[in-house]
């Protein structure tokens, strides 16, 4: 386990990124939308969600078309906003605006790491999350899916708020394969969860996700939220086992049911021990290709 | 991945806009993995598809359907699923096979044993090809084990055991003789530094590469032999444990267990699974590929 990064410096982080002015041209609706997230999801009515995915056509378009891919369950592409929340359900229908307003939120220009590299990741890592937490039988999927999806937005941070510093930290983790977290340590004295997490605060996510954009590489030093961060953490470590990674070897091996993280879920989840790990990788290679299909729609804007 | 909206067996294929596939073939690779742990991929199922296809043409089975029966209903089930594994296996031995298992090997498992081992005398490796069919699988691991000879593995000596059941695979992997087919993914750089042109446009193993490597014939279920196969630090056994039936697997799996060292490690085919016969080992991952590992003394996991 890595030490903690020290008080002052996550303050110097969260100073830096609340100073930057050009904050990612983040769709208006995105703001709305999380804030929805947060709430128990009887208290949100189809008509709200509705409205949310119509208020920009460019979005409304692009999450019909996200809603249609095999990853989300729709064999062909709904015809309304509506249609689509009657058949997917207003949690899903939430969380594949959020997955489209995402891609709008950072305008991937010259990034230190790929944008399509990144995207494909982080929806892997999302799809893993609703996955594990589904084999498991317990545990609000969407929820699982959410955090994959945003676990990384620190990276976003970095290359935009960091660009120089965290291009270092890149090229030092592809010399020596090593994971990213543990060059951006060695060269820039933070990571990526200390910088998402300023992100985080600074867009009111709730304590969950602040929990596992903080600490999904170190679950444990998590109160609240072990749990879900346990979950984030695993399906991180096996995107990048199995070509969902960052786009480089990483020498390590991993053991997912040493790592403390497994004994973390398993407390919440007995069923955790019978999930077939090999068929689950298996099936993860599986879907890499429709994942990358996922990428291109939501990287190509609101155009077909 | 199935998509979490619907039951799996109605998902959508992931290969938008192909063919869309028979689902019983989805319930035969099903069967197939529960029966013998080899999973065949959305984008492998057309390998299945053809592999039962033949399989019908012999019995005469119009539909799909009625194989299901063939393989679930009749008497002669077991025979007939041993007969499809055969066919979805055939032709998957080539050099190179599997580029992530030699990168596993390479950059993270044989550092890893050499840190171990620095404190012995002998500075030994020995790796197991079991069931090494026509000798790809050794000439590979030998091959990768030569290009490591002046870096990781300097001043070591390298040992490859390669065994198979089927004397005349023995013979024709002694021989190292390889045309197009085999030779399709070896990168030219190995073509180049390991073997020389012999008749018919076919390549032959240099002797260097040869003299890492002892061949044998020897049949897994040989309990006696299987006693000395000791001392391993890797083993390889790609699609082999197929043709064992539940409690033979298990017993064949127990004695890889005891032939490895601590800290050893059991490959299996790319796409096979040791589903659950055993226990002890430890499923690891590495980058695009699986192993299983016998946890050192020192880790207290036994």
């Amino acid at each position: 386990m890595s030490t903690p990064v020290a008080a002052n410096v996550i303050t110097q982080v969260r100073e830096r990124v609340k100073a930057i002015e050009t904050m990612p041209s983040i769709p208006q609706v995105f703001l709305p939308l999380l804030d929805m997230l947060n709430l128990p999801p009887d208290l949100v009515s189809l008509n709200e969600v509705v409205k949310l995915v119509s208020y920009d056509n460019t979005i409304a378009a692009q999450c019909l078309r996200v809603a249609s891919s095999p990853l989300f369950g729709l064999a062909k592409s709904p015809d309304t906003i509506k249609a689509a929340v009657i058949s997917l359900g207003l949690r899903r229908v939430q969380t594949i605006l959020l997955t489209c307003c995402m891609g709008k939120a950072f305008p991937a220009k010259d990034w230190p790491l790929d944008p399509i590299v990144f995207w494909r990741h982080s929806l892997g890592c999302a799809m893993v999350c609703r996955q594990f937490s589904e084999k498991m039988g317990g545990g609000d999927r969407e929820k699982a899916y959410m955090a994959g999806l945003m676990h990384d937005i620190g990276f976003m941070v970095n290359c935009m708020v960091f660009p120089k510093e965290f291009g270092a930290a890149v090229k030092y983790a592809l010399e020596r394969q090593i994971p990213l977290d543990v060059a951006e340590l060695a060269t820039m004295g933070f990571t990526h969860c200390e910088s998402g997490r300023a992100l985080a605060e600074l867009w009111n996510l709730s304590d969950d996700m602040i929990h596992v954009i903080a600490h999904h590489h170190n679950p444990e030093r998590s109160g609240t939220a072990q749990p879900l961060v346990a979950l984030v953490h695993l399906s991180d470590l096996l995107c990048r086992m199995r070509a969902l990674g960052y786009g480089y070897y990483e020498r390590q091996k991993v053991d997912l049911v040493e790592d403390p993280a497994w004994a973390i879920l398993l407390r919440e989840h007995r069923k955790l021990d019978g999930v077939d790990l090999v068929r689950f990788s298996f099936e993860l290679d599986e879907a890499v290709e429709g994942i990358s299909h996922l990428v291109s729609t939501i990287m190509a804007g609101g155009n077909p | 991945m199935n998509a979490g909206a619907q039951p799996a067996k109605s998902s959508p294929a992931l290969s938008a806009g192909s063919e869309p596939v028979d689902p019983v073939y989805r319930q035969i690779r099903d069967l197939v993995y529960k029966v013998s742990g080899i999973y065949k991929t959305e984008e492998k199922l057309y390998l299945l598809a053809a592999g039962c296809g033949r399989r019908m043409k012999q019995l005469s089975a119009k539909t799909s359907r009625e194989y299901w029966d063939h393989l679930t209903a009749h008497p002669s089930r077991d025979g007939e699923m041993r007969q499809l594994l055969n066919e979805i296996t055939i032709g998957e031995t080539c050099l190179f096979r599997s580029q992530p298992q030699l990168d596993a090997l390479r950059k993270v498992i044989l550092p890893e044993i050499v840190a171990d081992k620095t404190k012995q005398v002998t500075r030994r490796l020995r790796i197991w090809s079991a069931g090494c069919s026509t000798g790809e699988e050794p000439y590979t691991l030998a091959m990768n084990m030569m290009e490591e000879s002046a870096g990781t593995l300097r001043n070591w000596t390298v040992e490859i055991l390669a065994t198979d059941l089927n004397d005349h695979s023995v013979e024709t992997a002694k021989a190292g003789i390889y045309g197009d087919y085999a030779l399709r993914s070896t990168p030219d750089y190995f073509k180049r530094k390991y073997f020389v042109p012999v008749e018919d446009k076919k390549l032959q193993v240099r002797p260097e590469v040869k003299k890492l490597i002892n061949f044998s014939r020897l049949n897994l279920q040989d309990d006696s032999r299987m006693l000395f196969m000791k001392g391993m630090d890797v083993i390889f056994c790609c699609n082999v444990l197929i043709y064992f039936d539940g409690s033979s697997k298990s017993k064949v799996i127990n004695h890889f267990y005891s032939n490895l060292n601590f800290s050893g490690y059991f490959f299996l085919g790319t796409s096979e699974s040791l589903l659950n016969l055993n226990d002890k080992f430890h499923l690891v991952h590495f980058p695009g590929a699986i192993a299983y590992w016998k946890p050192s003394l020192k880790s207290g996991k036994l």
